[in-house]
């Protein structure tokens, strides 16, 4: 009895997080635009009216995006330090981060995507 | 951020532009995004092919995403897709990559781990909104169907056709009739036609040129008030091409005297009256000897005009010296060796010679204006 009262209140609480998440959606503009996300959801057969949906959809590709993008940084950052440490300028290592193919795909490969 | 994160739509559209796919419009829009999303997190530039790839990995997720979200959708018997349908669809996604409570198996949807990683996303990340305004696409065109029976109001011919059918084509589109010609044609009348046509025309040409004769000489009086002398010109170049027209056996020679001679008129001041009228007595005998002509005969010209023409004598600049001006302005009768040098040898004598001549009569004639010359 407990225990469900328990499961209970922690249902609401979750319930009420989830409606508020969906509800502060409808003020955030997720940088992919709604457009592309609906066209390519209409696309997969991806059906509903509402914008919020869209919304959850684009940010959670976002999320992705970015998780890769991180990854991505950070070997870069890790080549460039062992590249910089025979050299006396300190400040060239934070210049000029370019994301390329293999930092890339290291990345991705812990999304267990092989390029 | 500098060029190399940006779609460089310039540099594209010069080497790509015979191979656009059919997605290129979502494809360089994903790109801008996902260019942006690097920016923000501190990349500086990016390799143009990195940046494909990853615009290529966004479309796939969100096509993924809504292919699992619909599918769990199906299998609630739904068609339209729900918030857990998306929360189950990210789950499966996400389930490669790891997220917590993954292994927990199916707990409660709304205690998603993948939620409460979005929505810790969505509360830590600075809001960045796409950069242009995208419009909505694909832009669908609305076709324009053929009507069907009922609409066109036809009943069909044949009863195995339903109404509701689209109409068939009307039958002039596909049914071969022969063309021929209605008209008999006779050729003797044609022809008595055409010589009909063609006297019409010449004896309307003829009353043109009379009365445009018969206008110039009430105008010469009006003319002498005038300045430039443009009615004059006008006139002086109308008769020449209309006694060219209709002089068929001169038309070679009247062409390039009269010419020079009208041009140069522009550089008549005051005796152009004077140049008009000896114009006009040149020309009416002309006039008159080929309506006589077109009376008589029809369509033959000989060549005795030569022969009839009276002495020209267009007098331009009397007192006046215009040492700059080409020589045909001197169109003067000092023998009968003049007409016949002026009309044969026109082509012959270039602009040197003429104006060497022309300096040379001119001292003649006025050996006490030689210090002028």
């Amino acid at each position: 009895m407990n225990h469900n009262q328990q499961s209970n209140e922690v249902r609401h609480d979750d319930e009420n997080a989830l409606s508020d998440f969906l509800a502060s959606l409808t003020d955030y503009t997720p940088t992919i635009p709604d457009e592309l996300v609906e066209h390519y959801l209409a696309k997969s057969g991806f059906q509903c009216p509402d914008v919020r949906l869209t919304r959850l959809v684009a940010v959670a590709a976002q999320k992705f995006v970015s998780d890769i993008a991180i990854d991505a940084l950070q070997h870069c950052k890790a080549r460039q330090a062992a590249v910089v440490r025979d050299k006396k300028d300190k400040q060239q290592r934070d210049k000029r981060l370019i994301m390329n193919m293999e930092d890339l795909s290291k990345a991705l490969q812990e999304v267990i995507i092989t390029l | 951020m500098n060029n190399g994160c940006r779609v460089d739509t310039d540099r594209f559209d010069k080497s790509d532009r015979e191979r656009v796919g059919a997605d290129e419009f979502g494809r360089s829009i994903s790109k801008v995004a996902v260019g942006q999303i690097c920016e923000r997190l501190g990349f500086y530039s990016a390799n143009d092919s990195a940046l494909e790839a990853l615009a290529d990995i966004v479309i796939r997720y969100v096509k993924d995403l809504g292919k699992t979200t619909k599918f769990y959708a199906n299998v609630a018997n739904r068609t339209e897709c729900n918030v857990f349908d998306v929360i189950q669809g990210l789950e499966d996604l996400g389930s490669s990559v790891g997220y917590p409570g993954g292994s927990e198996g199916c707990s409660s949807v709304l205690a998603s781990g993948v939620m409460k990683e979005v929505m810790e996303y969505v509360e830590g990340v600075e809001e960045v909104p796409f950069a242009q305004p995208v419009a909505r696409f694909p832009i669908v065109r609305s076709r324009r169907l053929t009507p069907s029976f009922v609409q066109m109001g036809e009943t069909p011919e044949f009863k195995h056709v339903p109404d509701w059918l689209p109409a068939f084509p009307d039958p002039h589109t596909y049914v071969y009739s022969p063309v021929w010609n209605e008209r008999t044609s006779d050729p003797r009348s044609d022809k008595v036609e055409l010589a009909r046509q063609r006297r019409k025309a010449e004896s309307s040409l003829l009353s043109l040129t009379k009365r445009l004769l018969s206008s110039g000489s009430a105008v010469t009086s009006t003319v002498e008030a005038a300045n430039g002398g443009k009615k004059t010109r006008f006139l002086a170049l109308t008769d020449g091409q209309t006694v060219t027209h209709s002089a068929e056996g001169e038309k070679a020679v009247f062409e390039t005297e009269l010419n020079p001679v009208v041009l140069r008129g522009k550089h008549v001041n005051d005796s152009n009256t004077e140049n008009h009228v000896s114009i006009l007595e040149t020309f009416t005998p002309v006039i008159e000897a080929i309506n006589g002509r077109v009376s008589e005969s029809g369509e033959n010209g000989e060549r005795d005009f030569l022969d009839k023409r009276p002495s020209v004598r267009l007098n331009f600049n009397n007192g006046r010296k215009m040492i700059g001006d080409s020589l045909d302005l001197r169109l003067w009768n000092r023998g009968t060796g003049r007409i016949s040098s002026w009309f044969g040898r026109d082509d012959v004598m270039d602009d040197k010679k003429r104006r060497a001549e022309y300096i040379l009569r001119q001292s003649m004639e006025n050996p006490l204006d030689l210090p002028q010359l």
